[in-house]
């Protein structure tokens, strides 16, 4: 048995509201704080007792610039993974080890952003590594070049446009039950969604994800610490990441899997260390910084396959409570908002303590996805005290 | 001679392709394949994971190839802005059947008609502009 499974767990969450792009009125840094400190009150934990910090990707509110406010007595850890998006369910296995490495007893894991105090998203997430390959050939952000990999999911395998819109009506349908959703009044209708302009095609507006500032935060202790504390834990079961052979920074010559989302072998170590199978899955946030790649996620996890997509994306199965897999049901990166999809991390750990604006009723194992077709990717399995 | 690619270098990724950017400059298409275990190794790199050799052979190929995926850019993206008033543009990942399916990114040229994945394309050279960033660049035309 792995030493991994249950070693800690998500006891504390916090979140700003998500504002428009470029309109918070507080800075990246000051959102941080308010993230974080929202998070140890959830626990009961006194936020100067902090002592690790993990975040992932272009992260910029660093823990030397929160610890004075924080009153941090000691930061003994701090790390942050690579690459985009891909390394959000990473931070949990980075926090895990920390604490059963002894490195760390609370750990915060957390992402901010706010366009006024850096950039446009698009433009920072690339961190500035887009080869010449891209931009010489008119190719700049993850819209087109995920649209490229989406054209070969649609055209060449047969994935049909009404599982793409499938995900998005579902998202805004949980959206409406969220009041922290950004997109909670935005009307969804096949005509509206048909309607709207194109970005990169196959992809229209709402295919892709949003841009928001806001900033999100979890707090990882002890398995053992967790029991004392004032909120029901979810359990980190397992969190693994990587990048399989045939991957890396291969400028669309990943091979074998071009059109999906580069997590199949993630996923298999998933189920092995954690035990559990697709079947047995409750409940999903799945990482959607454009939809098709989240099909793609749920292709790699064993949900489906792909000649199936069309029937298994449907509204009826992607819907709480009762769908086959309800996904993303805080209305996830296309409907709540998106801060490199953080907002999914809280979501899971609402869905295990059974408070989510679209509770799945008896939810026990709650699955969250990274980045998909990043150039390395995570996903991680929480669960309740019975699945440990 | 100077080439325009290296006084407008793009840098933060791998970029060990400057032989591929000097061949469309001199008008040739060329990509790299391993001299020790003959692997076409694209995109280039330093050195060859599968065998450990450090040497190159950069080879002159004919710029055929088919659709392996293609996008239609339908807005004007903030670090490809040049290109603001050829919105809509299509580029096209092409498959080169004599480099073991090497794919290579280039823009469409000429009419769109026959579009779609499998179609054969050819390339054709331009030459550096401030489109492709003072880069020269390849062009599929759809072969019918
Ligand atoms: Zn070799």
């Amino acid at each position: 048995m792995s030493k991994f499974r249950g070693a800690a767990a998500i006891v504390g969450i916090g979140q700003t509201p998500y504002y428009k792009r470029a309109t918070s009125p507080e800075p990246e840094v000051k959102l941080a704080l308010r993230a974080i400190t929202a998070a140890a009150d959830d626990a009961g934990i006194d936020v100067r007792d902090i002592n690790g910090f993990v975040s992932y990707a272009s992260e910029r509110s660093d823990p030397a610039k929160l610890m004075p406010a924080l009153g941090t007595r000691e930061v003994k850890f701090a790390s942050l993974v690579w690459f985009h998006g891909g390394g959000l369910p990473a931070t949990l296995n980075i926090a895990t080890a920390a604490i059963m490495a002894g490195q760390a007893d609370v750990v915060a894991v957390y992402r901010s952003m706010a366009e006024s105090s850096s950039q446009r998203l698009r433009v920072i997430v690339a961190q500035n590594d887009t080869s010449s390959q891209y931009l010489v050939n008119g190719l700049d952000s993850p819209a087109q070049i995920l649209a490229l990999r989406a054209q070969r999911m649609m055209e060449f395998h047969g994935v049909p446009q009404s599982a793409l819109y499938a995900t998005v009506q579902a998202s805004y349908y949980h959206a409406k039950n969220n009041p922290r959703a950004y997109g909670r009044n935005t009307e969804m209708s096949a005509e509206i969604y048909n309607n709207a302009r194109m970005i990169s095609e196959p992809y229209r507006l709402f295919d892709c994800s949003r841009e928001n500032d806001a900033a999100g935060c979890v707090l990882v202790v002890s398995a053992e610490r967790a029991k004392d504390l004032k909120q029901k834990p979810a359990y980190i079961l397992s969190a693994p990441m990587g990048t399989m052979e045939g991957g890396g920074a291969l400028e669309e010559n990943w091979r074998p899997y071009y059109a999906t989302a580069g997590q199949t072998e993630l996923a298999e170590r998933m189920w092995r260390e954690s035990g559990y199978g697709p079947k047995d899955v409750d409940v999903a946030q799945i990482y959607m910084n454009m939809n098709s790649m989240g099909i793609g996620a749920m292709l790699d996890h064993g949900f489906f396959a792909m000649e199936d997509a069309g029937a298994f994306c449907t509204f009826d199965n992607l819907t709480a409570p009762s769908g086959k897999l309800p996904i993303n049901t805080s209305g996830g990166d296309l409907g709540e908002g998106f801060i490199h999809g953080f907002g999914l991390v809280p979501e899971a750990v609402r869905q295990v303590r059974g408070t989510s604006p679209n509770q799945v009723p008896g939810a026990k194992l709650s699955l969250v996805t990274g980045g998909p077709g990043d150039l390395m990717s995570s996903t991680a399995l929480l669960g309740s005290e019975e699945t440990l | 001679m100077a080439y325009s690619f290296e006084q407008h270098k793009i840098v933060g990724a791998i970029a060990a392709d400057d032989d591929y950017w000097r061949g469309l400059e001199d008008g040739v298409f060329k990509l790299p394949r391993c001299d020790r275990c003959k692997t076409w190794t694209w995109p280039a790199h330093f050195r060859c994971g599968h065998c450990g050799s450090w040497d190159f052979e950069w080879v002159a190929l004919e710029p055929k190839g088919k659709i392996f995926t293609w996008t239609r850019t339908q807005y004007a993206f903030d670090r490809v802005l040049e290109r603001k008033e050829d919105v809509p543009y299509v580029t096209i990942v092409a498959e080169i059947p004599e480099a073991n399916g090497a794919r290579v990114m280039g823009l469409l040229k000429g009419d769109e008609s026959g579009l779609r994945i499998g179609a054969d394309v050819r390339g054709t050279i331009d030459p550096p502009s401030a489109k492709s960033k003072f880069y020269p660049s390849i062009r599929w035309n759809i072969e019918r």
